[in-house]
């Protein structure tokens, strides 16, 4: 049994760091059905210049500098990559943008920060805590407790400001909040300030677990792309259920089927998923009316 | 100066073949050109680097004493990446445009094997300084290939895997949990573990895997830890290996470690902190400074690159060897002709002083693999640097190990 628990506990914690990179592609196919294709390359970003402001604001500090920087490299990723698209109603124009603004970001990190794998000071100490023979890292509670205090922040901000009402409005009808005077455009670019600056903050939690480098968000952002769609692209919590099954899904097939199978479960689950479910787990069904 | 006959025909056939001929006589003053691949970026750019800052203080060495056949050593330096599609590009690119008349370098398995196909096929010497992959040398092996262009000096995986085996009997251990990487590189090394297993009538109590870039062991060490392990045997390179010390860490559960070589990397060094202290693993050259001849090259490394310590000291080594291993072959050859330079390396007349090793005709027209297994020894991660792992090993430091008539 406490196997078990243990490797739930281990596949929590990776589930989460999905979930953190996951949120961020639903926040911004609420409000204008496109992602942010390059949501990786954010991460690994936030997380470089994170790493470069450590040494002279320490860990803690260094957190809100770095969600300032999500916030600007996020309205950048719209402007360039996304507004123009949508502009001209393209179907799939944000997807090359997004893709391409991606690889120039992932070439700028490599020429800033160089091509090396750099390992990124833990503000935490590295000996685990046993609770009921589960051994948990700090490190992992942390990125545990980081990612659902970021998901909460992101929720309250938009049941209670005024901006946040305007980005619901704006994903339960895009047209309608128009007329009702919000500047929907302008949502548009806040929910891809947000959804960047979660990625940011996403970086900086898991680069203490990972090493920090202009490549480290390339896998995460994949297995997050299928959390996003097994949970539902639409719903915050579907994200968090999504990458929690994910995540432990992974553990428990290593350890009980075979680690060379690690990543086969996630795959079934998002065809079976796709297949029955295609707006997924959480996702609430839309009838496009033609 | 006699001429013979036969040469001035030769040259005379080589004229008329050619046609441009007399443009090469021309450059013949000029430098010798050899090329120097690896990846001096990514996540085994800390192997890449030390391996070309070792190569390039051999080659500074040799052309400050006068060069070779009177000609200085110019190194073409070309970065693959670590992929394997850059490195066949490389290759292509040393050979066709930059006319090399040899090339050292790879630290991946996978790129070797991509790209030495393109000097075998232009009949040019390349020499494998790092990586490890048995299939290496024996790619183009006879009786499939009339001659093989693919020399090595670095110790192989089976080489590696036997010994890891053995050292694991050694100490006593019976339950041997296998744990290796999804590449190439792992997966050809577990397939060795497990056949040296084999041979000595065992079977791994647990065989896991585990891809670049995973965070989280937790599956593969807690299936070890239920089978009853007492021992890991890791196939990797330096950052999952860390990730397999500090994972234990965390499970609480701590069995001694055998890794392959790459856990001499700084990045493992740098991952596992304390954790990694006590993991042992096969190393041609650790740092140490009881011979003159490894104390002056570590003090030249250093000073040349402001260093205290070279980030993977194995590779700097045999980058090092590699280039007064070639530039003996080229001095023993009188030519820059590939063909010529293959017979010479295949029976260097000359003793080679390296740092691993003195060399003592390393290569036959059978055997490409300069390193034998008891040139190999174990060293030991301590406290952020790379140590003798026995004792007997680092009071005999002073003996240069001479390869083994009978081996490979």
């Amino acid at each position: 049994m406490t196997i078990f628990l243990q490797l739930v506990a281990s596949g929590v914690a990776v589930g989460m760091i999905y979930a953190a990179i996951a949120f961020g592609y639903q926040l911004t196919f609420a409000t204008s059905k496109t992602l942010n294709f390059g949501q990786g390359e954010a991460l690994a970003v936030g997380a470089l210049f994170g790493l470069t402001l450590v040494p002279f604001t320490g860990y803690w500090l260094m957190i809100p500098l770095v969600l300032v920087f999500g916030f600007g490299l996020g309205a950048v990723v719209e402007r360039l990559a996304v507004r123009p698209a949508i502009a001209i109603k393209s179907e799939y124009g944000w997807i090359m943008a997004t893709i391409a603004l991606g690889i120039i970001f992932k070439n700028v990190a490599e020429n800033i920060w160089g091509r090396d794998d750099l390992p990124f000071p833990s503000p935490l100490p590295d000996a685990p805590i046993e609770i009921g023979g589960v051994r948990i890292l700090p490190m992992e509670m942390l990125i545990v407790g980081g990612a659902l205090l970021m998901m909460l922040a992101v929720e309250i901000f938009n049941r209670k400001s005024i901006w946040g009402k305007a980005v619901v409005a704006t994903s339960n009808d895009i047209d309608a909040a128009g007329l009702m005077g919000i500047n929907t455009k302008r949502v548009i670019t806040l929910s891809y300030s947000i959804s960047a600056m979660t990625a940011a903050f996403a970086g900086v939690l898991v680069a203490p677990v990972t090493l920090t480098g202009a490549t480290m968000g390339s896998v995460l952002a994949l297995k997050a792309f299928a959390v996003a769609i097994i949970g539902g692209l639409e719903s915050g919590l579907g994200v968090i259920v999504g990458g929690l099954i994910l995540g432990v899904a992974e553990t428990l097939t290593g350890f009980y089927i075979s680690t060379g199978y690690k990543d086969v479960p996630g795959l079934i689950l998002l065809l079976v998923v796709l297949s029955i479910r295609p707006v997924g787990l959480f996702g609430k069904a839309v009838i496009k009316k033609v | 100066m006699i001429v013979t006959k036969r040469a001035l025909v030769g040259a005379l056939l080589c004229a008329t073949a050619l046609g441009v001929a007399p443009f090469h006589a021309a450059f013949a003053a000029d430098a010798i050109k050899i090329g120097l691949t690896g990846p001096y970026t990514g996540g085994s750019s800390s192997m890449g680097v030390s391996m070309r800052d070792g190569a390039k203080l051999a080659a500074a060495e040799i052309n400050k004493n006068g060069g070779v056949l009177g000609r200085q050593i110019q190194l073409v330096e070309r970065d693959d990446e670590a992929k394997n599609e850059v490195g066949a590009q490389v290759a292509q690119e040393l050979i066709n445009k930059e006319k090399v008349v040899a090339t050292v370098g790879f630290i991946n398995t996978g790129v070797a094997l991509a790209a030495q196909r393109f000097y075998q096929e232009a009949e040019i010497p390349v020499f494998n300084n790092v990586a490890t992959g048995t299939v290496i040398t024996e790619q183009f092996k006879a009786p499939d290939y009339d001659n093989n262009y693919v020399f090595r000096n670095s110790a192989y995986d089976v080489l590696q895997a036997g010994m890891m085996v053995d050292e694991a009997l050694r100490q006593g251990f019976k339950k041997i949990a296998v744990l290796a990487d999804s590449t190439n590189y792992g997966q050809l090394g577990r397939e060795d573990i497990e056949k040296q297993l084999a041979a000595k009538k065992m079977k791994a109590v647990a065989v896991e895997k585990f891809n670049i870039k995973d965070v989280d062991m937790t599956a593969q060490l807690l299936k070890s830890k239920e089978a009853g392990a007492d021992v890991i045997l890791a196939y990797g390179i330096g950052p999952e290996l860390a990730q397999i010390t500090n994972g234990m860490a965390k499970l609480g559960w701590k069995v001694p470690m055998i890794a392959s070589w790459p856990a001499s990397m700084q990045s493992f060094i740098d991952i596992a902190g304390t954790n990694g202290n006590g993991v042992v693993m096969p190393q041609t050259f650790i740092e140490d400074k009881s011979v003159p001849k490894r104390a002056a090259f570590l003090d030249d490394y250093y000073k040349a690159y402001g260093v205290s310590k070279i980030p993977t000291p194995v590779a700097g080594a045999q980058g090092y060897d590699s280039i007064y291993l070639i530039a003996a072959a080229i001095k023993q050859a009188g030519s820059t002709d590939g063909p010529k330079i293959r017979a010479a390396l295949e029976n260097l007349n000359t003793k080679v002083e390296g740092v691993v090793t003195t060399y003592d005709h390393p290569f036959t027209d059978k055997d490409h693999n300069a390193i034998s297994r008891n040139m190999v020894v174990f060293g030991k991660v301590q406290d952020g640097k790379i140590v003798y792992a026995n004792p007997d090993d680092a009071k005999n430091a002073s003996t240069v190990r001479v390869k083994e008539k009978s081996s490979n």
